[in-house]
């Protein structure tokens, strides 16, 4: 299909501008691998006072710090540097050949700028999920397996979602060049369970900037909270959030280019 | 003298004022993980009655004070200088006859700081409200006894911050550097949990080390948790601290400089 | 045969918010906003026929790049229609999109860390091209453009030369029907520009692609076009050829004189003086008198033996004036 055909070429080119900077990989490595240990070692910190956190232990503690290294690596991976790569775009006016190309421009935006070796956050995200659900001594069923994943995957589209939404404002408020920092501001709630939040903050992070939605919303499936109907309105509620992202993408083009209605 | 502190400052607070549509953003940046650190904390003390000793209200107390302490007490030199080092554009500086980090570096962060207080004082008073801390423990006494705390440790701080941005003339990492740095000092200096709740052997290394100055043991000062030998024995050891620091920086900094001007632009 | 691109009665106006200065005019600003009408381009039409190569003429502001960028769909018009290969450019259909191209010579489309080549194969995949196809056409564009150097070097490294013919290649490989070029030319030197122009010869007769180029160059457009259109204040000027529009205006000379001895001394016996002022490297005072092409040389010589003369120019005269002088009658 030519979408994946297009998908490998923006993989090879991103690829290769990662290989040229050598030094640079190892170094931020290694500062992956540091903090990493930072966040074992508060981990660790926390349950040397306690054995559980609201009501969650250790373990899910672990599987939860596991899907939000797959959000952040959505981040770092694609967010971040498009996010950066198109306020330099409209800043500088080369969108025009964004627009120019034959293929659509929410998917060019989103896919031609990819920081490759951060999908080690995946690998890191998938392992930590498996080591804390083994230790979590969960009784995780089929279904409460397979709605984790879906809600996972769900999720992580609700925060895209957002995020065109965040860009897109740009075609309206041209001087809006800190789009993006409220979601980065607040991605860090998502390590921790958003059950242990102050109401007005766990509003927040539930309705306004879903970051809850993309990494508790989950593992509260694998741990069996959730009912089929709520599933079904999280799995409902993302697919809606794609459709407004994508209409919203639409207007913010078209008033770019001075169409006036 | 002073006229030329008088100058920069007009003239550093017309830049703040500029990115003031960026303060907001970058308040709110800075305020979520102590909220976040609290609302741990509080969880867990209201689940078991308390954390080694430390109530709910005790949390609350720290992570609020921890705030408004870190407001006066942390320092962004590296975003000003070490961009200038690392395109040249320092010579600039070095010519005019200020010094670029002592004087320059040290305005830009005190303007910075007065202007996000302006946004800061609302919203803090507005997260008092929603946790309704118990302050009873705090007197004015604690309060003035914090204050050279409070100094102390942002001078320590920025002298940190300057060394770090020293790093830059002869590394291109130097904000891996500082995130690495950032990392440790959040552990050490109670940013993450009050000190007491760190295992031993960290709260002995804490103990020796500039970083509790930061935030933990004004923090204490002022709630009123510190007893005078403790407070008096940390308070000797971060001025022995600022004295190193102090001579630490300026050798770093003449060695940098040296360095820089040979290399050229 | 129907027309490869059609114009009608094209128009796009901007509102601009106007400001003055001062606190009261901000004050009054915040709450009532004053917009004020930009008529970037007025009412055009013109046709052009497939293979035909037109330069677009027009000093800055003029409305070029307006109009390039509703030709190639960027830009939604005011007012009026346009039919580019048949279609309406701003519906941006798949189809269009790979039939045409634009090149801004301000604005790069390439990646700068890797090479020009990589670029082309990601080009490759956005544009659909068979391998086939596209190894025909990179073979070409190498051959026209002495590609093969420079190929692998990351677009960084490359000199602005270099820059422009891989900018250039990139937007031909998907062999477009139309190329509209903005300002192709521009901020190179005189070795690169004839490159560039004796390669777009070169493609336009082997191809058939039809061509609109904007410039200020008046050079570009005498080497490559043999109809140009000029659009000043939005409006056109002129559409025709060019043998035509140098009929038109009698083709003049700037003779620029730096004198010794305090003058200005009044040359209008010479020719039409016009505004005089420092010359931009020396730190003389330089006049200007604007003489009929064809006694240049008798005028010349006769100031060289009337005149102190320490320094003499011969130089084309700004393309704006051309333009105001041509429609000033």
């Amino acid at each position: 299909m030519h979408t994946l055909r297009l998908l490998s070429a923006f993989f090879k080119v991103n690829l290769q501008m990662t290989l040229a900077y050598r030094v640079d990989t190892a170094v931020n490595l290694l500062l992956e691998i540091l903090t990493l240990a930072w966040e074992l070692l508060s981990l660790e910190i926390i349950f040397s006072n306690t054995t559980t956190l609201g009501g969650w232990n250790l373990g899910e503690l672990l599987t939860l710090l596991g899907v939000f290294h797959l959000v952040n690596a959505l981040m770092n991976i694609l967010v971040w540097p498009s996010t950066d790569a198109f306020n330099t775009a409209v800043r500088d006016g080369t969108f025009d050949y964004t627009l120019l190309q034959p293929a659509d421009s929410m998917f060019l935006v989103t896919f031609s700028r990819m920081v490759i070796w951060r999908v080690w956050d995946l690998v890191l995200g998938a392992v930590l999920i498996v080591i804390g659900f083994h230790m979590s001594n969960l009784n995780a069923t089929l279904p409460h397996l397979l709605s984790f994943l879906l809600l996972a995957a769900t999720g992580s589209l609700i925060l895209y979602s957002l995020w065109i939404v965040l860009i897109a404002a740009t075609f309206w408020f041209t001087k809006f060049d800190n789009n993006v920092t409220i979601l980065q501001a607040l991605l860090d709630t998502g390590r921790y369970p958003s059950t242990i939040y102050p109401f007005w903050l766990r509003i927040i992070i539930t309705f306004l900037i879903p970051i809850a939605v993309a990494t508790t919303v989950p593992v509260q499936a694998l741990r069996g909270e959730l009912t089929f109907t709520q599933v079904l309105i999280f799995f409902g509620v993302s697919a809606a959030s794609f459709l407004v992202a994508s209409r919203v993408w639409k207007a913010g083009v078209k008033k770019y280019s001075g169409a006036s209605s | 003298m002073f006229k030329i502190y008088q100058r920069f400052w007009q003239v550093t607070w017309a830049e703040q004022w500029q990115y003031r549509a960026n303060l907001l953003m970058y308040l709110l940046y800075w305020l979520v993980s102590p909220i976040v650190y609290l609302a741990i904390w509080v969880t867990i003390a209201h689940a078991q009655g308390s954390v080694s000793g430390l109530t709910a209200n005790d949390f609350i107390t720290y992570y609020l004070t921890l705030l408004v302490v870190d407001q006066f007490t942390s320092e962004i030199t590296i975003h000003i200088l070490a961009y200038k080092i690392q395109d040249g554009t320092l010579s600039g500086d070095l010519l005019r006859p200020v010094h670029p980090i002592l004087t320059g570096a040290l305005v830009n962060n005190i303007a910075s700081k007065v202007l996000n207080l302006l946004a800061f004082i609302p919203i803090w008073i507005l997260l008092f409200l929603l946790f309704r801390p118990d302050y009873s423990s705090v007197t004015s006494g604690s309060i003035l006894l914090a204050v050279p705390g409070v100094l102390t440790g942002f001078v320590l701080d920025f002298l940190l911050g300057a060394i770090i941005t020293c790093m830059a003339f002869w590394t291109t990492r130097v904000y891996s550097i500082s995130q690495f740095s950032n990392l440790v000092v959040i552990l050490l200096s109670g940013q993450f949990v009050p000190l007491q709740l760190m295992p031993p052997v960290v709260q002995q290394v804490a103990g020796y080390l500039p970083f509790q100055m930061f935030t933990f043991v004004p923090v204490e000062v002022a709630l009123n948790r510190l007893p005078m030998a403790a407070l008096l024995r940390d308070y000797a050891a971060g001025l022995l601290w600022l004295v190193i620091l102090y001579i630490l920086f300026r050798w770093i900094w003449r060695e940098g400089v040296k360095r820089f001007s040979s290399v050229g632009a | 045969m129907t027309d490869t691109i059609q114009v009608d009665h094209l128009t796009k106006t901007y509102q601009v918010s106007e400001r003055e200065g001062g606190f009261g005019a901000a004050v009054r600003g915040f709450f009532h906003r004053k917009f004020r009408d930009v008529h970037a381009v007025q009412q055009v039409s013109f046709k052009i026929e497939a293979g035909e190569v037109v330069g677009f003429l027009g000093p800055n502001g003029a409305g070029k790049t307006t109009t390039l960028k509703m030709l190639s769909g960027l830009l939604h018009p005011t007012s009026g229609k346009a039919r580019v290969l048949g279609f309406t450019p701003w519906e941006r259909k798949p189809l269009f999109l790979q039939s045409m191209t634009l090149v801004m010579g301000q604005r790069s489309r390439l990646s700068w860390d890797i090479p020009a080549a990589d670029s082309f194969l990601l080009n490759q995949a956005i544009y659909r091209i068979p391998d086939t196809d596209f190894q025909r056409t990179l073979k070409e564009l190498d051959q026209l453009l002495e590609l093969t150097p420079i190929l692998k070097k990351p677009v960084r490294n490359l000199s602005l030369g270099e820059r422009m013919k891989v900018e250039l290649a990139a937007g031909l490989l998907h062999r477009p029907k139309v190329l509209f070029l903005d300002e192709p030319t521009i901020g190179l030197d005189i070795t690169a520009q004839v490159r560039i122009r004796d390669f777009l010869r070169e493609y336009n007769h082997r191809t058939g692609a039809t061509i609109l180029l904007t410039s200020h160059y008046m050079a570009d457009v005498t080497a490559l076009c043999e109809r140009i259109i000029i659009i000043h204040h939005g409006l056109l000027k002129y559409d025709g050829s060019i043998v035509d529009l140098s009929r038109r205006i009698a083709p003049f000379k700037l003779i620029g004189v730096a004198l010794g001895d305090p003058c200005p001394c009044d040359l209008s016996r010479y020719g039409t003086p016009v505004a005089a002022g420092r010359d931009e490297e020396g730190d003389g005072y330089k006049q200007y008198v604007q003489v009929k092409a064809s006694e240049v040389a008798a005028i010349t010589a006769r100031m060289l033996a009337e005149l102190p003369i320490h320094d003499l120019t011969i130089e084309d005269p700004p393309i704006e004036s051309v333009i105001e002088r041509a429609f000033q009658e």
